[in-house]
């Protein structure tokens, strides 16, 4: 009782309250994690998609996940060198 | 009719699985089933010690899934509890010797010889989780109220889900006068943290290592707090699901109960 007296007092939390709100953190970061392969190929897909309309330069482009309290956003920084202006759809879609 | 494959399984490893599985496979017996546990901690067997039947193995379970012998021939019936049965884990292969299609056809066996079939998973999420899980009906999620077991219990979880199996938790090693004082996770934590529906609370209980060191199934002391947590459980599982589910309690003094109500424990 003593304990809990001097705790709420004190402001200071429960060790069970440090508990539950340590794992509720530890398990959605857990849950943003992405592992390197899909993340890699993420990178390939989006740069084939990205190369259709744009020159890019390939070397200096960056992935990341940016990860907020409550939310994450996948950023892709990449420097455009042109845009390509004589796209040929009828042969883009023949090559599927 | 046939019968039910449940795994028991927990990610974190020392959390209770053997226990669990002995003491449901136990108290299922008691309750008139005819029951088989199996160890698929291939390579660091313990189920058959915690049972008692270590001196009676002969045949393991990777030679009944490698066909080196019948089924019947690695199952070791229990002498004291009629219609529990054990099928031990090998202690020298390790667990990539069993493979997914080798224990469906096992667990295809075993569904017609018996109502239950309890697997106790080893810890983990490898090959050997894989393979506890791959004939699995059920699932019964083991964690104990600290940090790391609940944590490892949500990894489980979610892989359980992506096998289109919904788990239910059991708390084990509950700690009534710690959880009273604020000291330990309590049983709405853990599910808050987790959501998934609750099986059942254990709590803690030296009669647990009284057992395991005697090789007497817990159940089947009538003075375990555990044990008796273990048979309501079991009951639970048997079709009686709306058996309440009791929360240990501390032995309150005046005092806890005060600084209950006043609400200094939170």
């Amino acid at each position: 009782m003593l304990q809990g007296f001097m705790r709420k007092f004190s402001g200071k939390q429960s060790p069970k309250d440090t508990a539950k709100r340590r794992l509720q953190f530890a398990l959605v970061y857990d849950k943003l994690e992405i592992n390197d392969t899909t993340l890699s190929s993420l990178q390939n897909d989006i740069v084939e998609v990205i190369s259709k309309y744009f020159e890019i330069d390939t070397e200096s482009l960056q992935l990341e996940v940016q990860r907020d309290n409550d939310l994450s956003a996948l950023v892709f920084n990449t420097p455009i060198l042109c845009v390509k202006k004589n796209r040929d759809f009828s042969r883009e879609s023949s090559k599927k | 009719m046939e019968g039910k494959i449940i795994v028991v399984t927990s990610g974190k490893g020392g959390v209770g699985k053997t226990t669990a599985t002995a003491s449901l496979g136990a108290a299922l017996a008691l309750e008139g089933n005819r029951v088989a546990v199996i160890d698929m901690d291939i390579g660091l067997r313990n189920l058959d010690v915690v049972l008692g039947l270590e001196n009676r193995i002969v045949f393991n379970i990777v030679d009944v899934v490698n066909k080196r012998c019948n089924l019947n021939q690695a199952i070791i019936r229990d002498r004291r509890i009629e219609n529990l049965f054990l099928v031990p884990a090998s202690q020298s292969d390790n667990k990539d010797v069993l493979t997914a299609i080798g224990v469906q056809r096992v667990a295809k066996m075993l569904k017609s010889e018996f109502d239950y079939i309890l697997m106790d998973s080893p810890a983990g999420i490898e090959r050997g989780f894989e393979n506890s899980v791959v004939a699995a009906d059920e699932a019964i999620v083991i964690c104990t109220p600290d940090v790391s077991s609940v944590r490892d219990a949500d990894r489980v979880i979610g892989l359980l889900y992506s096998r289109s199996i919904t788990p239910k938790l059991i708390v084990n090693r509950i700690v009534p006068d710690m959880v009273a004082k604020g000291n330990m996770l309590s049983h709405e934590d853990v599910m808050d943290v987790l959501s998934i529906d609750l099986l059942g609370l254990v709590p803690m209980d030296d009669q647990v290592v009284i057992s395991t060191n005697t090789g007497m199934p817990l159940v089947m002391h009538n003075q375990s707090p555990a044990g008796q947590a273990f048979r309501r459980i079991a009951r639970r599982i048997n079709g009686e699901v709306d058996l309440p589910i009791q929360v240990p309690s501390a032995r309150v003094g005046m005092w806890n109960k005060i600084s209950q109500k006043l609400g200094l424990n939170r």
